[in-house]
């Protein structure tokens, strides 16, 4: 008979098994373009609505500390990264800094990407060299003089910034080192949802509260679940369904920047990777942080 | 005391009627309030029909009512948005006004959906409630996405 210390080791390593993050049984032929997807890089490295051509260079992404324009990432040796590495490829994504070594601005949300495991972030990097090279400049951002100095991001990231692929939690579930692998890295939920300080950087007491100074002035919800402020009263498929369709349980549809992250990213997860980011989500510390513009008292909607 | 020629009159009498299908629809502030709560409806009716079609309340008889209740309210979602009520408390984008076509080419397309949602539920033809409810609320999206900004 097993000694119950045996027997813990046992379970422990059996969990150890199961937290690595892993891609759902559903998961898709190409892995590379899936990750693709659910990380939303098309989102800003394409100009869509002005119909650019794909990946060579996104629109004006508007925020508190300037305007940015996510550069051309075809496999153009001039104007893309047909000269990468795969080393370097990660690197950037891994560390925030290019091949020159320029650190990048947190606009490009590396912040979460360094949690991206390595082999995916190679599966990503192989979905990348495939794509159609287009030789078209990339954008300068639009920046304030103090900001333009880029090595000023070396002390930036001494304070905010800590690289590393996403450690499964050994206490956990696989189902929830899923969940938090896609959100806090893959989707970066938290690169909107959670409020910036002074200089930028996520604001760790207020992990995924939501704030009223997101990008292209939205106003980005709570998505922690706090009974009044969050979505702590939604349920686990309502979250995951919201994801798919769009459809708040209120029967809102959604709009704006949110719409544009389901259509691109969640609603092509598979199902079993949007109730993973559902449960997760639900599992985190309610924080009450009034983002919503309050309704004047004393009158209800109908004037009464 | 002038005498108004006829052209003249008549340029009169054709800026005073635009002037009055300006304001027929009310008070921007007013007409601002009443397709917030139109498009409330909208969405509760929808949340209603969902429910149902998911199964995740009886009521199976009350889905052709929210089914109806849909294609009316979207059957001319964009009257809703007149001239003049892009300013005060909406979270309507300027692209409303704007790029008006495409915005109307949007909510003919709203009421294309709802239309086709509240056949198939008339007709009892129960395996297209879901593929066609979802048509709808993806043609919500598609609408919220370009021409409603997050809540200010």
């Amino acid at each position: 008979m097993a000694t119950p210390r045996a027997t813990f080791i046992a379970g422990a390593a059996l969990l150890a098994v199961f937290a690595i993050p892993a891609p759902a049984a559903e998961a898709p032929r190409d892995r590379g373009e899936y990750l693709f997807r659910a990380a939303g890089c098309d989102g800003c490295h394409t100009d869509e609505k002005n119909k650019g051509p794909a990946l060579a260079g996104g629109p004006a992404l508007k925020t508190a500390f300037g305007t940015f324009y996510a550069p051309n990432i075809t496999p153009d040796p001039v104007h893309g990264i047909g000269r990468w590495s795969e080393a370097d490829f990660i690197r950037a994504l891994r560390e925030g800094v290019s091949p020159a070594g320029e650190h990048y601005y947190p606009a490009f949300p590396y912040t979460s990407y360094t949690r991206l495991t390595d082999a995916d972030l190679r599966a990503l990097w192989g979905y990348l060299r495939r794509r159609q090279p287009v030789a078209q400049a990339s954008t300068p951002h639009e920046l304030p003089w103090y900001l333009r100095a880029r090595p000023l991001m070396t002390v930036w990231k001494m304070f905010f910034f800590s690289p590393g692929q996403y450690a499964p939690r050994p206490d956990k579930d696989a189902t929830w080192n899923r969940g938090a692998y896609l959100a806090e890295s893959v989707v970066h939920c938290g690169e909107c949802h959670t409020p910036r300080n002074l200089l930028g950087a996520a604001r760790r007491d207020k992990h995924f509260a939501g704030t009223r100074a997101g990008p292209e002035d939205s106003v980005v919800p709570n998505i922690t679940p706090d009974k009044k402020t969050g979505i702590g009263r939604w349920r686990k498929n309502e979250i995951a369904g919201y994801l798919d369709s769009g459809m708040t349980p209120d029967g809102d549809a959604a709009g704006d920047l949110m719409a544009e992250v389901i259509d691109r990213s969640t609603s092509l997860l598979t199902r079993a990777d949007r109730e993973a980011i559902a449960s997760y989500l639900l599992s985190l510390p309610p924080v009450e942080n009034v983002v919503r513009k309050k309704k004047p008292k004393g009158k209800d909607e109908f004037g009464f | 005391m002038t005498r108004l020629s006829m052209p003249k009159l008549l340029t009169l009498g054709a800026l005073a009627l635009l002037g009055a299908a300006a304001h027929a629809e009310g008070d921007p502030e007013d007409v601002i309030k009443y397709r917030q709560n139109v498009m409330k409806a909208n969405g509760a009716h929808a949340a209603a029909a969902g429910a149902i079609i998911q199964g995740k309340v009886g009521y199976k008889k009350d889905l052709a009512d929210h089914a109806k209740a849909l294609a009316a309210i979207n059957r001319d979602v964009a009257a809703l948005f007149p001239k003049g009520s892009d300013f005060g408390d909406t979270n309507a984008l300027d692209g409303v006004w704007s790029k008006r076509a495409n915005f109307e080419k949007r909510a003919r397309d709203a009421q294309a959906k709802s239309d086709a949602f509240a056949k198939v539920v008339a007709t009892g033809d129960a395996k297209s409630y879901g593929p066609k409810f979802k048509e709808l609320v993806d043609s919500c999206k598609a609408c919220h996405k370009d021409y409603r900004k997050e809540e200010k």
